[in-house]
C-alpha cells in the first residue's frame, strides 16, 4: 500500500481565520441568502425549516456491502413522497445535517428539490471520530498522526467557498452549514479538531455550525467559540437527550447565546425525552426568554442504509408536535419564530449581517 | 482443471503467465475521495496507468501473458469497472481483491460487522461478484493496522478471511508480516493451511526486526518480498523504503537456502495513486527493469525466476476449496 511523508500542520493558537483559509469567493457572500443545493435562496423564502434532518443516510461502508442495494429510483420516490408530505403540511425547507460522508448525494438532492419545490440545504462536515475514514485518522505518514484542526477547516471551508464535492468528480453548490458531532461518551482529540475545524470554517465563510453534543455540551460549545465564531452562529444538537436535559445543557447553551436544537421530535429512542418532556423543556426555555435560541427538528431518516431508519416523517413537527405546543400555551408567534425566523437567520450566510 | 478469477472472468491458471502478486492500479485511504487535492480527471488517470500496464504486458510476453494482482481492499478506492476497462484495453489480466488492507481501512459498517457477516461478504465477492460489476475477486486481502500490532478488528477480518478462503479456495495475502503469531493461531484454529497465505511486506524497511520469519515458515506460510523498488536510493523515498542491496540480499538468502518455493515477489507500486502523492518513478515494471537483472547478475537461473513468478504464483492463485 501506502504513501509519503506529510508534515503535520502546526496547530496555531489564536489565529485570524480569514488569513489562513482561502478568501471567501463572491458566491458565498449573500447578505440574506442561504446556501441551498440549487444555489443561494433569499432566507426569507425558506419558510418552515427543519434544521436537523437526514435525506439519504448511508452508514459509511454500507455502500460496499454485498447485500445492500441502493436503488436510486426507489430512493428518489421515497424521499419525494416524504418531502411532498412535508410541503403539504406547510413545510418549506429541509436541512440535511449529516455532513459530507454519510450518504450525502447532491445530484439526487438537487433533483428532489426541483421536483418537490422543497428547499434543501446540504451540509459539509464530518464526525464524530468513529464515522471518519482512515484518511483522517491513520494517514499514510510516519507516525500516522490524525488530522489537525486546520486541515479539517480547509476541507470543510472549501465545501462552502468552492462547493460541495461529488467525490473525485466535481463540486456542486455551496454547503449551507457545517455539521459535526462529538462522541457521546466523551470528546476524543480528533472530535476536538473536528469541532474547532468546523467552527473555523463557519467563521471564515459565514455558514452556521451544528455540533451534536457529546459528553459535555458546554465545553464543546466553548471549544467552538474559541475559534472566534459568534455564539449565535452555533447550533448545539441532541439537546433533547436525557443526559443533556438532566444536566441543564439547553439553558446553559442558550444563556451563552448559542442555538439549542430540540431535534428528536417524535423519536421513541429511549435515549431521548418523550414529546411531553420536550414540550416542557421548550416551555421552560421560552419562559427564560430564549425564544430566539430554540430550533425544532426530528432527525428523521428519509431513507437509510446500513442502519435502520427511524421511520419518522418530515411532517412530524408540524402535524404532531406543534399542536402539543399550542396545547401547552405556546403562542403561534413563538412557533413561527422557532420554525421560520430563527432558522432563516441561522441559515443566512453571515447571519444576515453584511 | 484450474480456475483463477480475473476481473474479466475466470481463466485457467495456465493462462496467467508472469504474475506480479501485489500491485495497485490506485490505492487511497478511505475518505480521501472527499479531498479534491488528489482528484484527477479520468483522462489523466488513464494516461498515467495505461502505458505502465502496456509496458508490463510487453515485458511479460516471453512468459506468454502478464497478470496484475490488484491488492486494493474494500473502501480503499477499489474500482472494478475501471480495472475491467484497463484489462480489456491492455491485455493484462487483473485479479481483484476482496477483504481489507487492515482494520483501520474498514469503514464503520464493516467495523461493526461480525465474523460471519465479513465471511459472507468475502465469499459473495469471490463466488458471485463484487457489487453489480459481475467481476469476482480472486484473492483476499487482510492486514495489520498501523502500529505493528494486531487490533481486534484486524483479527476479526483474518478469521473471516480464513473461513472464506476455505469455502471459496481463494488465497489470502496480508499487508504486513509483523505480529504474525495471532494470525497463525487463527489460521490453525480455522483449519486453513498456511501455504494459502502470503505474509506480505516482509521485506519493507520499517518491518525489519519485527517479522518472525521462522514462525511463518514453520507454519507453512509464504513470505512476501513484495515492496521491491521502494528503495532508499530514490530521491524522495517513502518511510517504508529500504536499501536496494539489503533487500536483494535478504531475498537471495531465501533463494540460496532452498526456500525458493516459500517466497513470492512484487513491487507494490501504484499506477496512479488515489489519496497520496505516490513514489515518482516506481512502477510494476521495476520487476523487469531492476529486479530480474539483479537476480540474473546474482546467478539466479531462469528456471528459478519462472518458479517464483509463474509456477508458484499460478499454484497460489488457483482456487482450491477445502471440503469440510
Amino acid at each position: 500500500m501506502c504513501a509519503k511523508h506529510e508534515q503535520r500542520e502546526p496547530e496555531g493558537a489564536k489565529m485570524f481565520t480569514g488569513l489562513l483559509l482561502d478568501e471567501p469567493t463572491a458566491r458565498s457572500i449573500g447578505v440574506t441568502s442561504a446556501n441551498t443545493v440549487l444555489g443561494p435562496v433569499d432566507a426569507r423564502r425558506l419558510g418552515v425549516t427543519l434544521v436537523s434532518e437526514s435525506l439519504m443516510y448511508v452508514l459509511p461502508g454500507a455502500q460496499y456491502a454485498y447485500d445492500i442495494k441502493i436503488d436510486r429510483a426507489e430512493v428518489f420516490d421515497a424521499l419525494a413522497a416524504k418531502l411532498a408530505e412535508f410541503k403539504a403540511a406547510g413545510g418549506g425547507t429541509i436541512v440535511d445535517a449529516t455532513g459530507m460522508f454519510q450518504g450525502r448525494d447532491l445530484r439526487l438532492y438537487e433533483a428532489l428539490s426541483r421536483a418537490t419545490g422543497v428547499h434543501i440545504v446540504a451540509s459539509t462536515g464530518q464526525g464524530p471520530e468513529a464515522m471518519l475514514g482512515g484518511y483522517y485518522l491513520t494517514p499514510q505518514t510516519n507516525p500516522p498522526t490524525p488530522w489537525p484542526t486546520q486541515k479539517f477547516a480547509e476541507l470543510f471551508g472549501r465545501e462552502v467557498n468552492e462547493g460541495m464535492v461529488v467525490p473525485r468528480l466535481e463540486r456542486r453548490a455551496a454547503a449551507g452549514m457545517v455539521a459535526t458531532a462529538v462522541t457521546e461518551s466523551g470528546m476524543t482529540p480528533t472530535d476536538g479538531s473536528l469541532v474547532r475545524g468546523a467552527a473555523r470554517a463557519g467563521a471564515a465563510y459565514g455558514v452556521p455550525v451544528a455540533i451534536r453534543c457529546g459528553g459535555d455540551a458546554h465545553a464543546e460549545l466553548q471549544l467552538a467559540l474559541d475559534e472566534e465564531i459568534g455564539a449565535q452562529r452555533v447550533l448545539i444538537g441532541d439537546m433533547d437527550r436525557h443526559d443533556a436535559a438532566a444536566k441543564g445543557w439547553p439553558k446553559l447553551v442558550a444563556a451563552r447565546g448559542a442555538r439549542v436544537a430540540i431535534d428528536h421530535i417524535g423519536s421513541t429512542d429511549p435515549r431521548y425525552l418523550s414529546d411531553a418532556q420536550r414540550v416542557a423543556l421548550i416551555v421552560d426555555l421560552l419562559d427564560a426568554g430564549h425564544a430566539d435560541r430554540i430550533f425544532l427538528s426530528s432527525s428523521a431518516t428519509g431513507v437509510s442504509f446500513g442502519v435502520p431508519g427511524n421511520g419518522l416523517p418530515y411532517s412530524q413537527v408540524l402535524t404532531r408536535f406543534v399542536p402539543l405546543l399550542l396545547d401547552a400555551g405556546v403562542t403561534q408567534a413563538q412557533i413561527e419564530q422557532m420554525l421560520i425566523t430563527n432558522t432563516a437567520q441561522l441559515l443566512s450566510v453571515n447571519g444576515g449581517q453584511a | 482443471m484450474t480456475r483463477v478469477n480475473t476481473v474479466l472472468g475466470t481463466i485457467s491458471a495456465a493462462e496467467l503467465g508472469f504474475v506480479a502478486i501485489h500491485e495497485h492500479i490506485g490505492y487511497g485511504m478511505p475518505g480521501c475521495e472527499l479531498d479534491s487535492r488528489w482528484w484527477k480527471k479520468p483522462e489523466q488517470r488513464y494516461e498515467e496507468t495505461v502505458p505502465k500496464l502496456r509496458k508490463f504486458h510487453e515485458n511479460a510476453l516471453p512468459w506468454g501473458a502478464a497478470t496484475f494482482v490488484e491488492a486494493t481492499g474494500i473502501c480503499n478506492g477499489r474500482d472494478i469497472d475501471y480495472y475491467k476497462s484497463l484489462s480489456d484495453k491492455t491485455g493484462v489480466h487483473i485479479i481483484a481483491s476482496t477483504g481489507f488492507v487492515g482494520g483501520d481501512t474498514a469503514l464503520p459498517f464493516f467495523e461493526r460487522a461480525s465474523v460471519e457477516y465479513l465471511t459472507d461478504q468475502f465469499v459473495h465477492e469471490i463466488s458471485v461478484g463484487i457489487g453489480d460489476t459481475g467481476a469476482r475477486a480472486g484473492i483476499i486481502k487482510v492486514g495489520v493496522s498501523r502500529g505493528f500490532k494486531m487490533k481486534e478488528l484486524d483479527l476479526r477480518i483474518y478469521r473471516a478471511a480464513a473461513r472464506a478462503s476455505r469455502i471459496t479456495g481463494a488465497p489470502i495475502f496480508t499487508h504486513l508480516a509483523v505480529d504474525s503469531e495471532p494470525a497463525l493461531a487463527i489460521f490453525a484454529e480455522e483449519g486453513l493451511p498456511c501455504h494459502r497465505v502470503l505474509f506480505g511486506h516482509a521485506d519493507d524497511g520499517v518491518s525489519q526486526g519485527k517479522v518472525n520469519e521462522k514462525a511463518i515458515l514453520d507454519a507453512g506460510g509464504r513470505i512476501g518480498f513484495d515492496t521491491f523498488g521502494y528503495d532508499l536510493e530514490l530521491p524522495d523515498p517513502p518511510f517504508w523504503g529500504r536499501r536496494r542491496q539489503e533487500r536483494l540480499d535478504h531475498f537471495l538468502r531465501f533463494l540460496n537456502t532452498g526456500l525458493v518455493d516459500r517466497v513470492l515477489a512484487s513491487a507494490d507500486a501504484n499506477c496512479s495513486p488515489l489519496g497520496w502523492p505516490g513514489v515518482k518513478g516506481h512502477t510494476v515494471n521495476y520487476l523487469f527493469e531492476r529486479l530480474l537483472p539483479d537476480l540474473r547478475e546474482a546467478g539466479v537461473e531462469a528456471s528459478t525466476i519462472d518458479r517464483i513468478f509463474v509456477r508458484n504464483t499460478a499454484e497460489f492463485l488457483t482456487l482450491q476449496p477445502i471440503r469440510p
